[in-house]
């Protein structure tokens, strides 16, 4: 995806730079004598696209070199460091080549830079909070943007009346209301690049974020309007103009928006048709987002505001009908692509600072604007603020206006936009050009440097991040409903009846159209949260795997190293996580990556698991077959019996199991004494040494018993193995070491694990180590064989429908294992106690059981990839206690059922 | 006191109800064809403003949008304090509320024996408790009631399944369910009793400090 996006972005970006640099480094030797050359010389061919390449290449390297420093990048926000970098390479090109190149082009910055920056934040921008605080962003976007510019453009041409300005600047009321226009807007860019490093809470984020996306529309049409009154000449200007100049600032806001929103829906709806060709699926929404920001750019419409309802509107179902690993592309293409341009503007703009000839300086003006656009900004603030909390249920305090003034940073749009200026039609351009450069350059640096400490030191709510839970989710959408609700009786339409409309439209018809049958289905937002958290508690336990390993004294030869290792990644992980909307540009960079990995490593340990896998399969398989609601009931019918069953059996297992554990507390083992024989054998052989031979022994007593005590339900059982088959087989998870891990399941004889919360009982992953336990097995061969003796006889029947790959493509074989594994069954078992050692045997055959089922599923090829990975990473938290609690899930859900 | 001139009345009320107070006695009265007609005595209207959070004028406001609820069952009098009710059929039956899957729930909380046929009193109540002067601990109180469908004091299982499923209208499979109320139980079950007690509810919904900030309307 990257590769293809990024010549997208490159190559008409070198054509403009082609065509604005033709004559430049003259690299190629002249005429080449005709016949055949041993080597020729092509830069010109090569040039353009080669000059840009190379830029975003120093641009990173750049950052690589920033980053090095913890220090300087936590001090110093990276967009000043990057402007600073800029300035000194654009001093160097001006003494290399004598003149002043690559600067900041009005063209490649709108058309390519701007862009991405836009519709990342579009895309990712928190659609709950944003509309949340819609009022007050608007708000701010129009009225503040109106305010500054007029009041800036006012009061600058009463300070050249006065006399402060020099009279060489020649510019009447018209030219500074234009100049101010465009220095009024707070910039997308530089808000993000500065605020995403301050951690302000997210309301306020979201008010000055969301102020500087929407404003655009404002800068746009008051940089048209006044543009065409100054080119007209004031005296044309009739009252009819006016008017139209207000019209069109309807035009340009409305008009645009609903670009972006005819192209998120054409994009929602493109992307439902995409199951089969799922490597477009990023492509479609890149493509789409800047056939949307095109097209309003086209009918100069807002740009900006097309992408952002763009990225905004389509996000939800897009993301819902595209792959999990569409989805991951998506994201870093998105991120690597802002992140690109971010860092490229504020480079050129550095550069660009440098050409004087461009520029003509004028004290007066320079600190006139200085002033007025800090004081006019802080009025405008709190005069609106004022207003707006009259009808805001959360009132803005008055740090968070002061934040708000301070925050209003102005950037690369400002900066182009003037240089866009006619110096014909706008005699004083050159001044502006100066000025613009200096307000920028002041507001990224110098309030970027100091607005960090100024949060600090007015203790700014911070962000938070708390937990996420799902007691969160599920009392956001009662209030969300209780609320509605109150707002019906009464018969006020506030906000929360629009949003209870909206929903029950979306739900009703919107989503129907938008998502993929069997997406709209899964996708029910407490059960993602429910999932979301599972993932998260299964982290949480892998990096708790560690210190329980260490504490019960089972220290392996290999394992300190590996534990060291796993817990610094997850530990990072655990601290990074919790952050609900992410607009941060740079967080692919530092710890995403690997937090992704581990994401995706403990997305697929919990699909191996039980009851997720039912629903993934349902989504999954619509691939090969389309299952009917009776046949989904019925599978779910034979689930849910074969859960009791399951738990009847295993109570038996786990007394057993506890008695072996039990071995230094004969008191526990006597009370459950009546349990059956095969407790009685298990004290017998207490005294007795541990030793392998001997655990060996055990299991086979144990293994007897409770097929014994499963007897009756032998069938049931075996369905229920089959069922669980089904549901993996045709889950994401499909790898070899995941499966072999679920099926053998091994309870383990020491440990408990420490805090075990029903969530943690519940979480499937625990049984995800089953092929860590094989490995360790071959190392410590003194306790572990028990548990893999365990889990063999347990999973035995699971792995004889393993092999039969058949149930992974009929769906009604999933009623047909009983009969089939009733006839495979007792051979099996037989084999298992003629064999004093059957887990070493065990693991090649399930390996490959489990490869021939992932090849036969051609549905799922992203999961594979990432395999590898996380057998590894599993490998380093293996810890035997886990798998009990695995046997604890069965436990509790039979007892429910 | 037809139908027809609550209607009115309920359609103008923003603009009207300034009149509605007469200074001279601050007897809450209202026009109807042109005579004047006292709602609440003084007294009344004081102790109202005792017992809720709301002001004279959104004691009014709100008096009217009940009397439009019922415009024949409920008296445009009330100082003999009569003894009304507006059934749950006519709350439930809101078209707005058609497809709100808490509207029986909020109306049982509120009512004064559990059977969602509201007084005067428990639709002032309902207000009170979304007004942004409602301390905290009131709105979590009332949150706590409207999650304990079974009046235990304790929401347990149960209840958190009840809500799951209105929440997720039917979507999820009662496996499922049960699965997400087991999360939730065990997120906020402190003393890990397998329910809720209203202290671990508060807990709960207190530290996650925008939970409550968003609890309220603007009446």
């Amino acid at each position: 995806m990257l590769r293809a996006a990024l010549p997208l972005l490159m190559l008409p970006l070198a054509a403009a730079r082609a065509a604005e640099e033709p004559t430049q480094e003259p690299g190629v030797p002249g005429e080449s004598p005709p016949g055949l050359a041993l080597f020729r010389w092509q830069w010109h061919e090569v040039e353009a696209p080669y000059l840009v390449a190379l830029w975003i290449l120093v641009a990173s390297l750049a950052k690589i070199v920033f980053h090095l420093s913890r220090k300087v990048t936590s001090l110093v926000p990276e967009s000043c460091l990057l402007i600073l970098l800029g300035l000194v390479l654009g001093g160097i090109v001006l003494a290399v080549a004598k003149k002043a190149e690559y600067q900041l082009e009005p063209g490649t910055f709108f058309l390519f830079l701007l862009p991405p920056i836009v519709l990342d934040s579009g895309y990712f921008m928190p659609s709950r909070l944003f509309f949340d605080n819609l009022g007050a962003i608007l708000t701010y976007a129009v009225v503040g943007t109106l305010w500054n510019a007029f009041t800036t453009g006012a009061a600058l041409w009463g300070l050249q009346q006065a006399g402060l300005v020099a009279s060489r600047v020649q510019a009447g009321l018209l030219d500074f209301l234009l100049f101010g226009s465009l220095i009024s807007a707070v910039d997308p860019v530089a808000v993000l690049a500065v605020f995403e490093e301050v951690h302000v809470n997210e309301t306020l984020f979201i008010i000055v974020f969301g102020e500087s996306l929407l404003n655009d529309a404002v800068t746009v049409v008051l940089y048209k309007v006044c543009n065409s009154f100054v080119e007209m000449g004031s005296a044309n200007v009739r009252a009819t103009d006016y008017l139209k100049g207000v019209a069109s600032l309807f035009v340009v806001s409305l008009g645009g928006a609903a670009v972006g929103l005819v192209f998120a829906f054409l994009l929602a709806l493109t992307t439902r048709f995409t199951k089969r060709v799922r490597i477009i699926e990023p492509l479609l929404v890149f493509l789409l987002a800047y056939a949307a920001y095109l097209t309003a750019e086209m009918a100069s419409l807002s740009a900006i505001l097309a992408v952002t309802m763009c990225g905004l509107g389509c996000k939800k179902y897009v993301e819902a009908n595209i792959s999990h690993k569409s989805r991951t592309a998506v994201k870093y293409t998105m991120k690597t692509l802002a992140s690109c341009a971010e860092t490229v503007i504020f480079m050129l703009l550095g550069i660009s600072a440098v050409d004087s000839s461009k520029w003509a300086w004028d004290s007066g003006l320079v600190l006139g604007t200085l002033i007025f656009i800090l004081f006019f900004r802080a009025l405008g603030v709190v005069l609106q603020t004022w207003v707006l909390n009259q009808f805001r249920l959360v009132p803005l305090d008055k740090i968070d206006q002061v934040v708000m003034s301070y925050g209003g940073l102005r950037g690369a749009v400002a900066f182009a936009l003037v240089i866009l200026l006619d110096r014909t039609k706008v005699p004083a351009k050159d001044y502006f050009v100066a000025t613009t450069i200096v307000v920028v350059f002041f507001t990224v640096i110098v309030q970027g440097l100091t607005i960090k400490p100024l949060v600090k030191w007015l203790k700014v709510k911070r962000s938070e991040h708390h937990k996420p839970t799902l007691n969160q989710e599920l009392h956001e959408h009662t209030f969300d409903h209780i609320l509605a609700a109150v707002e019906d009786v009464v018969g006020h339409h506030g906000y929360h009846y629009w949003r209870d409309r909206w929903e029950q439209f979306d739900k009703k018809y919107l989503s129907q159209l938008l998502m993929r049958r069997s997406a709209y289905r899964i996708r029910d937002q407490i059960w993602d949260v429910y999932y979301r958290l599972n993932i998260r508690d299964a982290i949480s336990f892998v990096d708790q795997g560690g210190h329980v390993l260490s504490s019960t004294g089972l220290t392996l030869p290999s394992m300190p190293s590996r534990n060291s290792v796993a817990e610094t990644s997850v530990t990072n992980l655990l601290r990074e996580s919790g952050s609900g909307a992410c607009l941060d540009l740079q967080v692919i960079d530092t710890v995403r990556s690997g937090r992704d990995r581990e994401d995706a490593a403990m997305h697929h340990l919990l699909s191996g698991g039980l009851y997720k896998p039912r629903r993934r399969y349902k989504a999954s398989c619509s691939h090969h077959f389309i299952s009917e609601d009776a046949q989904e009931r019925q599978d779910k019918e034979v689930f849910q019996q074969n859960m009791k069953r399951r738990l009847e059996s295993f109570k038996s297992t786990k007394h057993n199991i506890c008695l072996t554990k039990n071995k230094p507390r004969p008191h526990k083992a006597g009370h459950k004494k009546k349990d059956g024989m095969a407790s009685v054998e298990a004290i017998n052989k207490k005294p007795r040494d541990l030793g392998f031979q001997d655990t060996a022994a055990v299991i086979l007593t144990v293994e007897s018993e409770e097929e014994e005590e499963s007897n009756s339900s032998e069938t049931e059982k075996e369905d229920d193995e089959g069922i669980i088959f089904v549901a993996r087989a045709t889950s994401e998870v499909l790898q070899e070491g995941k499966i072999s891990g679920s099926l053998e399941l091994c309870p383990s004889p020491r440990v408990i694990p420490p805090s075990p919360t029903c969530a943690e009982k519940e979480l499937p992953w625990k049984s995800g180590h089953g092929d860590l336990a094989v490995y360790v097995s071959s190392e410590t061969t003194k306790i572990v064989p028990v548990d893999m003796q365990m889990g063999w006889n347990q999973s035995i029947s699971s792995l004889e429908s393993l092999a039969s790959p058949p149930c992974t493509q009929d769906p009604t074989l999933t009623r047909l294992p009983p009969r089939q594994l009733d006839v495979d069954e007792p051979p099996a078992l037989l084999d298992l106690s003629s064999d004093p050692r059957p887990t070493f045997a065990f693991p090649p055959s399930l390996a490959k059981a489990g490869r021939s089922r992932s090849e036969s599923s051609a549905d799922i090829p992203q999961q594979q990839e990432l395999q590898p990975l996380m057998g590894h990473k599993d490998r380093t938290h293996l810890s035997p206690g886990t798998a009990n609690s695995h046997w604890c899930i069965h436990f509790n859900r039979g007892g429910r059922l | 006191m037809g139908r027809c001139g609550g209607d009115r009345q309920a359609e103008h009320l923003p603009t009207r109800w300034p009149q509605l107070l007469d200074p001279g006695t601050l007897e809450a009265v209202v026009l109807t064809m042109g005579s004047k007609q006292t709602v609440f005595t003084r007294e009344q209207l004081e102790e109202y403003q005792d017992c809720t959070f709301f002001t004279r004028k959104e004691i009014m406001r709100l008096f009217y949008r009940y009397q439009d609820l019922a415009p024949q069952l409920v008296p445009l009098d009330y100082t003999g304090c009569p003894a009304v009710k507006v059934p749950y059929e006519l709350i439930g039956s809101m078209p707005e509320l058609k497809d709100n899957p808490f509207r029986q729930r909020i109306a049982q909380v509120f009512s004064d024996d559990g059977d969602g046929h509201m007084t005067l009193d428990n639709f002032l109540d309902m207000f009170s408790v979304m007004s942004e002067m409602a301390p905290r601990d009131l709105k979590a109180y009332y949150a706590f009631k409207i999650y304990d469908f079974n009046n235990d004091d304790y929401i347990c299982a149960w209840d958190l399944e009840q809500t799951v499923t209105r929440l997720t209208r039917g979507e999820l499979s009662a496996e499922e369910v049960s699965l997400v109320c087991e999360k939730v139980l065990d997120e906020a079950d402190s003393d890990h009793d397998g329910r809720l007690s209203l202290e671990d509810f508060r807990n709960m919904i207190l530290r996650a400090p925008d939970f409550l900030s968003t609890f309220h309307i603007r009446i």
